[in-house]
């Protein structure tokens, strides 16, 4: 399948900072607080577009606070945009960080069961997959053990394995991934990951990654994007936009 | 939207719902030996404090009182479990829902979900009630019809709490002021022989009339009962569905 999987069309998104959100019910009576209480408005991403191709990968990167997981977050549908629009065709993921869900009083297969089902898989599907998560795992024999005694290194190894594997069940035709690339822990599993990963974002699927390791993005991408303050600073070539942002520091 | 479309994701919903309660369901009896019995507890407690204080309730003797009363106090329970959950649905899972694209409706069911989970022991607990004082148990049948109508109102009530409290983050104790408010004027431990205007108003006391007509009494309530019983239930959803619907685009900007 080729042609425009994502299409960005002049995006801005606009956040009211500082103003009394969170305030109770209690304090609104109490001070007779006016609902146009101080504020100030943070554009935090102004006037974006791009198109994303079937089967291309995207790189975006940017100083902290440019706004690159709020793109990621709208293109995803978590936040709506204030302004412009949106088109995704085909099953999307959106992924920021592992271990969604991950609760430590459970064993390791209750947590495999609900990861799943918060990633959006039926139960009958997760318990398909349970031996094949296991086995990626390599954490077999602790499988009714409860996930508050993991070491850190078992907990990072579960995550990825339940991610990966839902991820790939969900057969998507757009992958967004904030800062998530790989798998850490061991050496070995590192390796592992990183192949698992690859075949994924290979697969023909079209990826938005946003990423602080510009290694990954010279090595993956098609195609950068730098951010600065909201807005595109430069579109192109990887090694041009990262020649770029290095230069702009 | 077409209806294949619907039904998967009704499907969905109702499948990380149920997922999210059972494992709800798992933690708060974790490493307890009790387990369930802690669910019990605080209605059945409530339970023999007012039946020890009969005397002071009630001048007219109503017919199978600590039936009467306990049926009252756990169909108030299951609405007070629940929409105290769901005030704190979407905020309590805030890491979920501003990392994930996660549907929303499933934090708010599967508090409902939970609250159903409990009430069913307790109505099992009432059925040894109705064993015990040789009422018949075939009218608990049709208890369900009741708790039909009571899960939609719920449903909706829910809907809107949620919403609110993604919003307003002490409207847990505002809720609790107010859940007092309309247990005392639901008559749980009293009877009401002559029309008071504030059961009139009050949702629960057409919800518990209509349980104890049925199971208690042995009666199919008045076809008024089961109107205005659907009337506020599907009316509260509606409004419930809307709201939510409405808002739950801004929810991940807000928590």
């Amino acid at each position: 399948m080729t042609g425009t999987r994502i299409r960005v069309d002049k995006i801005s998104k606009k956040f009211n900072i500082d103003f009394r959100k969170n305030e109770g019910l209690l304090a609104r009576v109490l001070y007779f607080l006016p609902r146009s209480s101080p504020k100030r408005e943070l554009l935090a991403i102004e006037d974006v577009s791009f198109d994303v191709k079937a089967g291309e990968i995207v790189g975006v990167i940017g100083k902290n606070g440019s706004g690159k997981s709020t793109l990621l977050k709208i293109i995803a549908g978590v936040y709506a945009p204030s302004f412009g629009e949106v088109e995704t065709t085909g099953t999307m993921v959106y992924l920021t960080g592992l271990g969604q869900g991950l609760v430590p009083r459970l064993t390791m297969r209750e947590n495999i069961l609900l990861m799943g089902s918060v990633m959006g898989l039926a139960q009958n599907d997760i318990k398909k997959k349970l031996g094949e998560i296991v086995e990626f795992s390599g954490l077999k024999e602790f499988i009714d053990s409860k996930v508050y005694q993991f070491s850190s290194g078992m907990i990072t190894r579960l995550n990825f394995s339940v991610m990966i594997h839902s991820l790939k069940h969900h057969n998507p035709d757009i992958i967004l991934l904030d800062e998530v690339f790989g798998a850490g822990g061991d050496i070995d599993f590192q390796k592992k990951g990183i192949e698992k990963m690859e075949e994924l974002i290979r697969s023909g699927a079209s990826v938005i990654m946003v990423s602080h390791s510009l290694e990954i993005i010279k090595k993956y991408c098609q195609k950068a994007i730098l951010l600065d303050k909201g807005k595109i600073d430069f579109m192109g070539v990887p090694e041009e936009t990262v020649k770029r942002y290095l230069n702009n520091k | 939207m077409n209806l294949n479309f619907a039904y998967y994701k009704a499907k969905s919903i109702l499948g990380l719902s149920l997922s999210l309660a059972k494992v709800k369901f798992k933690l708060r009896n974790e490493g307890s030996y009790l387990g369930v019995f802690w669910y019990l507890l605080s209605p059945l407690a409530m339970f023999l404090i007012l039946l020890s204080l009969r005397g002071l309730t009630n001048k007219n003797p109503i017919e199978y009182y600590p039936i009467y009363l306990l049926l009252g106090l756990i169909v108030f329970n299951l609405f007070r479990y629940a929409t105290t959950i769901s005030t704190n649905a979407i905020r309590g899972n805030a890491g979920l829902i501003k990392s994930l694209k996660i549907n929303l409706e499933p934090f708010v069911i599967s508090g409902i979900m939970q609250a159903v989970f409990s009430h069913i022991f307790e109505v099992i607990i009432l059925v040894l009630f109705l064993f015990y004082f040789k009422v018949s148990l075939l009218c608990i049948l049709f208890y369900p019809v009741v708790l039909f109508f009571l899960i939609i109102f719920i449903i909706g009530v829910s809907f809107i709490l949620s919403t609110i409290g993604t919003y307003i983050n002490d409207i847990e104790n505002v809720w609790n002021i107010f859940l007092n408010l309309l247990w005392f004027s639901t008559p749980i431990f009293y009877s009401t022989s002559k029309d008071i205007f504030i059961n009139k108003i009050n949702p629960m006391y057409y919800f518990i009339l209509g349980a104890r007509e049925i199971i208690i009494y042995n009666k199919l309530p008045d076809f008024k009962i089961f109107l205005i019983m659907a009337v506020f239930s599907f009316g509260f959803l509606a409004v419930g569905l809307f709201v939510f619907e409405k808002y739950k685009k801004s929810f991940a900007e807000f928590i």
